[in-house]
């Protein structure tokens, strides 16, 4: 992909100094085998503990609607902006249209993302309009088309996941009819280890085996969205080894770990409609 | 092609009573032919076509430098190309956004070591390795796309031959690899492990595979499944719907069901091709 | 010039062993597809081309670009990423793919009774799977059959033939990639060969003008004879589809 050169005049290529650093970084062997050992995770989290959950909405002053989660040093912020029509469209159509961009800022990884959207954006893009495309009602807006965008400030694992939660609370904000509030919770696996909000070591840890044998060498990342009223799942995708029967235990683990979220979120909404008739009420 | 309401529900009683429009059942494939060694210019090709879908793969082997991250792996990209032969609203920019899901599922599904281990395509270490390309080619289609192009890419990789690397000359920062000279001595990649596909869509109350363009129409959600071995390799949820929790296992208990039934029957037709058969459109 | 670049051998026969006004062995076949209105699919020598038609239907993107006495035809020439020996980056958009979409669609206008369909359109699109020379002269002859399989009115056919000139001397037709490589003059030639029309004429590199005749003489020579080829495939399609619906038998 070219680059554009009036915005960014480096060197086309660069890497991370930390890969040519000779330090003692321990295997995934060593890190799993230590994880297993100490039987809780390197914050003190026990192996199925989601992170702690800060909220809030109307993050950015000319968005309709916005919404920041932090889930410890994981830091997303998603706006909406108003509906507008289709643009390049001749035909018609009945529903209205979800346009998703899920973006890392440049400062957001170890390793410094551009500002073009590389393929992971891509189709981090395509799974969060998947999974609200069934979330908000939209045969109430058709031919017209609501712009959702997100934006990892910094990513310490979990990003889509917290990314599409904070999307599902920034679209209410903006009023944006929706059927239900949407949770998302992204789990990984390695062997027999279930890390429910890994972070992004643990993340880099399950997404490939560590021993070579192929029995028992499950590893995966598992991420869901759910509306948790409907007890409907909006969108479901994984990526890795994962064998039948331990897809069906994370599901489970999964649904209880989004409906766990839902009350933080009603919080977080009722705040917001409290400051907001106080302010009218004033004025 | 747009159905009617009448239409629809004419499709669904057909799926209820496991008899489709075609007379199939639930279960059952359309009929599938599969060619391999389709293009000259290629290292391994295969042509695969499922009732109207038609899909050309081929596979170019060029020698690149490992990402220095992951040194002692090579490389392999799939590009997808949606030609307007298939329908006119490819035409142009037309077919990108599915293209482009469709190579990020597959570069997903081949991701895991045991799915596809990319540590045979090095040469050497952190300075040469072959780098596969995997172009896709969209010729026509009649609906399962994904099932149709995960088949013809392990058919494509199982054909293709990678030139021998006799030694490699080293002298400074040049390195100069001995290449066979001989044609036919090559080796295969190995594909055992390879994923196979597997689009369960759900129409009504109930759940099928290989959807025609018809029932595409009428289904609300669909899973595909990449499955590699005995175990799930990506996952992935397409479509506007959002599924029930059972609804999501009872379709990954088919789709998992159904490829393992595949993958032996593509093995079973891979044996069975003989080389220097009459390959090609004319036929 | 050195030996071996010689186009011709001292017994008059070329790189491949043909004879100067000898074409490659033409195979074609006519609706590959289902799904197009039109499909044919065309192998030149080992250059091998797919086309499909849509249409004549609606104007797509805007009813402004709509004429009111005639047909838009649309044509989008698109090669594989593999056809070539080394990968392509892109299968279209670039310069070269553009230019030979729109001298596919001059030659098409110039065949096709437009008239008949005003306010409408007709695609034509075309895929090389396999370059090797000729690329041009092997999608206007696909592009004719997949026109003829869609039933869409021609005045007569439309074939593509290139000729060159070798060792300055003597003229021959349908150039593979090994000879257009090697050098020499190309001379492609679009025509309507029962009329002897010229619709689409480019040349590359120079000859003497003394040439000219000759050359575009042997290259219009090749385009009646490719014109024979598609003629009698088209028969041999329309047997085959008549004989076996009985010839619409209605008694």
């Amino acid at each position: 992909m070219p680059l554009d050169h009036k915005r960014i005049n480096g060197p086309d290529e660069t890497l991370p100094y930390s890969l040519f650093a000779k330090q003692s970084t321990p295997s995934w062997n060593q890190i799993f085998k230590e994880l297993q050992k100490e039987g809780k995770r390197s914050d003190a989290r026990g192996f199925l503990d989601h992170r702690k959950v800060f909220l809030k909405t109307g993050i950015v002053s000319q968005a309709k609607g916005s919404a920041y989660i932090e889930l410890d040093n994981s830091k997303v912020i998603v706006s909406v902006f108003d509906p507008h029509e289709i643009p390049n469209r001749q035909d018609y159509s009945l529903k209205g249209e979800i346009y998703c961009e899920f973006k890392f800022a440049p400062f957001s990884c170890k390793k410094r993302r551009l500002h073009q959207k590389d393929n992971e954006e891509n189709q981090y893009s395509a799974i969060m309009k998947q999974a609200l495309e069934s979330t908000v009602c939209r045969h109430e807006f058709p031919n017209f088309q609501v712009d959702i965008y997100a934006l990892v400030l910094h990513n310490d694992g979990s990003c889509l996941s917290a990314a599409i939660t904070a999307a599902g609370i920034a679209l209410s904000h903006a009023g944006v009819p929706m059927y239900d509030i949407i949770t998302s919770v992204t789990l990984g696996i390695q062997k027999d280890m279930i890390l429910l909000d890994p972070n992004v070591l643990e993340q880099s840890l399950c997404s490939g085996p560590i021993l070579d044998d192929t029995k028992n060498s499950d590893h995966g990342i598992v991420v869901i969205s759910i509306l948790n009223n409907h007890n409907q799942i909006s969108q479901f995708y994984q990526s890795g080894m994962i064998s039948l029967e331990k897809l069906n235990q994370t599901v489970e683990l999964l649904q209880k770990a989004c409906s766990d979220l839902v009350p933080l979120i009603q919080k977080c909404l009722v705040k917001h409609v409290i400051k907001t008739l106080k302010s009218s009420g004033e004025g | 092609m747009s159905l009617c309401e009448a239409e629809k529900t004419f499709v669904l009683h057909g799926v209820e009573e496991n008899f489709r429009l075609d007379g199939r059942e639930r279960e059952d494939y359309r009929p599938m032919e599969l060619e391999t060694d389709i293009v000259l210019h290629a290292f391994g090709s295969a042509r695969l076509r499922l009732a109207n879908t038609d899909v050309l793969v081929a596979v170019k082997i060029e020698i690149d430098v490992p990402f220095p991250e992951r040194s002692k792996e090579g490389k392999l990209e799939f590009f997808v190309d949606c030609s307007a032969n298939a329908t006119p609203d490819f035409e142009g920019r037309g077919g990108e956004d599915l293209a482009v899901e469709i190579a990020n599922t597959l570069s997903s599904a081949y991701r895991s070591k045991h799915a596809f281990d990319l540590t045979k395509l090095c040469i050497l270490k952190g300075k040469k390795c072959w780098k596969v390309y995997v172009d896709i080619l969209l010729l026509e289609c009649g609906g399962n796309l994904f099932d149709a192009v995960s088949l013809a890419v392990k058919a494509a990789l199982w054909n293709t031959q990678v030139p021998k690397v006799h030694g490699v000359n080293i002298d400074g920062n040049n390195i100069e690899l001995n290449v066979s000279e001989e044609l036919y001595d090559c080796d295969r990649l190995d594909v055992k492990n390879a994923p196979v596909m597997v689009t369960v869509c759900k129409i009504g109350e109930k759940c099928i595979v290989d959807p025609s363009v018809a029932e595409e129409q009428c289904s609300v959600g669909s899973i595909v499944v990449a499955v590699s071995g005995d175990k799930f390799s990506t996952v992935l949820q397409t479509g506007t719907g959002s599924l029930h929790p059972a609804t999501l296992m009872e379709s990954l208990k088919l789709g998992h069901r159904v490829a393992q039934r595949l993958d032996e029957a593509l093995w079973a037709t891979l044996r069975q091709i003989k080389p220097g058969q009459d390959v090609g459109f004319l036929k | 010039m050195s030996r071996n670049r010689d186009l011709l051998s001292k017994i008059g026969l070329r790189l491949d062993g043909r004879r100067p006004d000898e074409l490659r062995r033409i195979r074609c076949k006519l609706g590959v597809f289902t799904e197009p209105d039109g499909s044919a699919y065309l192998e030149q020598g080992l250059t091998k081309v797919l086309a499909a038609v849509y249409g004549p239907h609606q104007v797509r993107g805007g009813r402004s670009k709509a004429q009111h006495d005639t047909a838009i035809i649309n044509c989008q020439f698109s090669m594989a990423v593999f056809s070539t020996t080394d990968r392509k980056k892109r299968p279209r958009g670039d310069r070269k793919s553009t230019e030979l979409s729109m001298h596919l669609q001059q030659a098409l206008e110039a065949v096709i009774k437009s008239e008949l369909y005003p306010w409408s359109q007709i695609d034509v699109y075309v895929e090389v799977l396999h370059a090797d020379g000729g690329i041009y002269t092997a999608c206007v002859n696909a592009a004719t059959l997949a026109l003829i399989d869609a039933g869409i009115p021609l005045k007569e056919y439309v074939c593509a033939c290139t000729a060159s000139l070798a060792n300055n001397d003597v003229p021959m037709i349908d150039i593979s990639h090994q000879e257009e490589i090697i050098g020499g003059p190309t001379l492609t030639v679009a025509a309507l060969p029962m009329s002897g029309k010229i619709v689409l004429m480019e040349m590359s590199q120079r000859f003497h003008m003394d040439h000219l005749e000759k050359v575009l003489n042997k290259a219009l020579q090749g385009c009646k004879d490719i014109r024979q080829i598609l003629d009698e495939a088209v028969r041999l399609h329309v047997r085959d589809i008549g004989s076996s619906t009985g010839w619409a038998n209605t008694s």
